[in-house]
């Protein structure tokens, strides 16, 4: 009986314990925890937040290059608290997915999707600023870690201001423009968005993130997403140019190319 | 706020050489890092009348700024669409950007002042390119220029140079990489120091790969693996360039680059820009994602097609 309750809580504590803050991170010069290092999600958020099976992909041309991961999803409990207009907004972007997700037109992913595309980011840390370069586009954000100013206009990449509790940094996002998406599922968000962003390491080479989404124009209340980010290991592991743009010129200009006449 | 309220032209006669640099990161390396800008009001080349000499005097220089600066967005730009380039209207034009001011006379440093002769080998292959393009400028999106693409801005480098307004940039470090972020187009070059080989040659970027290390208070970065497509006035994949960057005093990094592509120029040319401290922030410049002018020239060129059919 004692037995099998120990192995009920602590089949019930063993989630949260994942996440303690037992491990203690090296520091850098300045001795706050060192992030630094070039990172990427294992996990399929990108295709959709939210658990689901594998599934085709929109063009049947391209087999199973181009179907659907399956995935746990990252959402905790799962549920997206939609307001009623707005969850049929979500199954319209879904229909809709190839004129309107941006990832499609190699627009800037915005923040939180920027870290759980299929692509490395890396962290550059000083005790000024804190950089965030994404390989997916070129994308980039720097985080204010020593004075907490405005966000002085609405941006796709947010303004980012920072501060460290204990082992965690902390990411407040403000001035996100209603163009960016959660994942290709077609979840998205208005420019109320408000994104609170938690990096805490968790052992030499992964990071636990959590990110809370306040949007109180497309959500009933506020919800959270948590993952493991994992660090590149390889020793010559290094960002390499994701320039996109040049991908998509045939798809956005190529109707408006001269026709060659025969 | 009027233009001379904004305008602060930094007379920076000299170039003080300090045996240590008292602007040191908690890893204890030279420490670049803020909010910079290259904007200047000297030319890359050494203009035709100022042949053979290559420093202005104190008053030659301070009339040279103020000529420049007095001039309108569009003049600077050459530009006959004053109504697009007003960059006034932004505060993004050079007279309301903190300028340094230096004696010479182009950013090319050396006697000559000018970007070396190309060599028969280069001329033939530009002259090729261009009568490829010619009379196709507005065939499809390949045909218009890089800029207007938003794939890479002429200016932002490697090598940088001063651009026509909003040159704005800033450095972050750790302790082993410097990052150098270009406002225009929000590229960060993250240069490793850390002594790590270049990339092998089948990976070839737009900005090429950069490898640092610090020789005393000066940041050396080494660029090869480029493209063909980059094209830096005519170069090849095969250009390779040395920037130097030295932090001179609490406002000022002097910014120095050669370049080298025997295929090219006959041979290497160093230009040397300094960096002035600003406020900043750096702004996000979504430059895809509000990119209208492709398509808009591309069905404008359909159109006139269609009406001179």
């Amino acid at each position: 009986m004692h037995v099998k309750t120990l192995v009920l809580a602590a089949a019930i504590l063993l989630p949260c314990a994942a996440q303690s803050t037992a491990y203690r991170a090296p520091r850098t010069a300045d001795g706050k925890p060192n992030l630094g290092g070039i990172w990427q999600a294992l996990n399929t958020a990108n295709w959709d937040i939210q658990g689901h099976a594998a599934a085709a992909g929109p063009f049947p041309q391209l087999g199973a290059i181009g179907a659907v991961p399956p995935g746990l999803g990252v959402v905790e409990g799962n549920d997206l608290p939609y307001l009623p207009e707005a969850a049929a907004k979500k199954r319209e972007n879904f229909a809709n997915r190839l004129t309107l997700d941006p990832e499609v037109k190699c627009y800037l992913p915005g923040v939180p999707r920027a870290t759980y595309m299929p692509y490395p980011f890396q962290i550059v840390q000083s005790d000024k600023t804190i950089l965030f370069s994404y390989q997916y586009a070129g994308a980039v954000r720097t985080v204010n870690m020593q004075k907490a100013p405005e966000a002085p206009i609405d941006s796709w990449m947010g303004w980012s201001n920072g501060h460290w509790e204990g082992e965690t940094l902390v990411i407040d996002v403000t001035g996100l423009n209603d163009k960016t998406w959660f994942d290709r599922a077609g979840n998205f968000h208005s420019d109320a968005l408000h994104v609170i962003e938690r990096y805490t390491p968790r052992s030499p080479d992964t990071l636990f993130y959590e990110a809370r989404i306040e949007d109180p124009k497309v959500f009933s209340r506020p919800w959270k997403m948590s993952m493991i980010l994992y660090r590149h290991e390889e020793p010559n592991a290094q960002l390499l140019e994701f320039k996109c743009v040049e991908f998509v010129e045939e798809l956005m200009y190529g109707p408006l190319r001269k026709k060659v006449s025969k | 706020m009027t233009h001379l309220a904004s305008l602060f032209v930094l007379l920076l006669m000299t170039a003080p050489v300090y045996g240590q640099a008292s602007f040191r990161t908690a890893d204890g390396h030279p420490d670049l890092q803020g909010i910079w800008t290259s904007a200047s009001v000297v030319p890359l080349e050494r203009p035709a009348s100022l042949k053979g000499k290559e420093f202005y005097t104190e008053q030659e220089a301070a009339e040279n700024a103020k000529r420049v600066l007095g001039m309108s967005s569009w003049e600077r730009l050459g530009s006959q669409a004053p109504e697009h380039y007003n960059m006034s209207q932004y505060g993004l034009d050079l007279s309301q950007a903190k300028v340094a001011s230096t004696l010479r006379t182009s950013l090319i440093v050396g006697p000559e002042g000018r970007v070396p002769p190309l060599t028969p080998e280069a001329q033939k292959r530009i002259a090729e390119r261009a009568a490829r393009n010619r009379g196709h400028q507005f065939d499809g999106p390949e045909n218009r220029p890089l800029q207007e693409r938003c794939l890479i801005y002429s200016s932002e480098g490697p090598p940088m140079l001063p651009s026509a307004y909003n040159s704005n940039l800033q450095i972050v470090q750790d302790a082993d990489h410097v990052v150098v972020l270009q406002e225009m187009i929000h590229s960060a070059r993250i240069i490793p120091t850390d002594g790590s080989p270049h990339l092998a040659q089948s990976v070839r970027q737009w900005y090429g790969d950069s490898r640092g290390h610090w020789e005393g208070d000066t940041l050396v970065v080494d660029t090869t693996n480029f493209t063909d497509k980059t094209a830096f006035r005519g170069s090849t994949a095969n250009l390779h360039l040395i920037e130097r960057f030295r932090r001179i005093d609490k406002d000022t990094i002097v910014y120095e680059f050669t370049a080298e592509d025997p295929a090219t120029w006959t041979r290497p040319w160093t230009a040397q820009i300094q960096l002035v401290r600003i406020e900043g922030p750096l702004f996000e410049f979504a430059c895809h994602e509000g990119n209208q002018g492709v398509a808009n020239t591309l069905s404008g060129a359909r159109a006139a097609e269609n009406v001179s059919k």
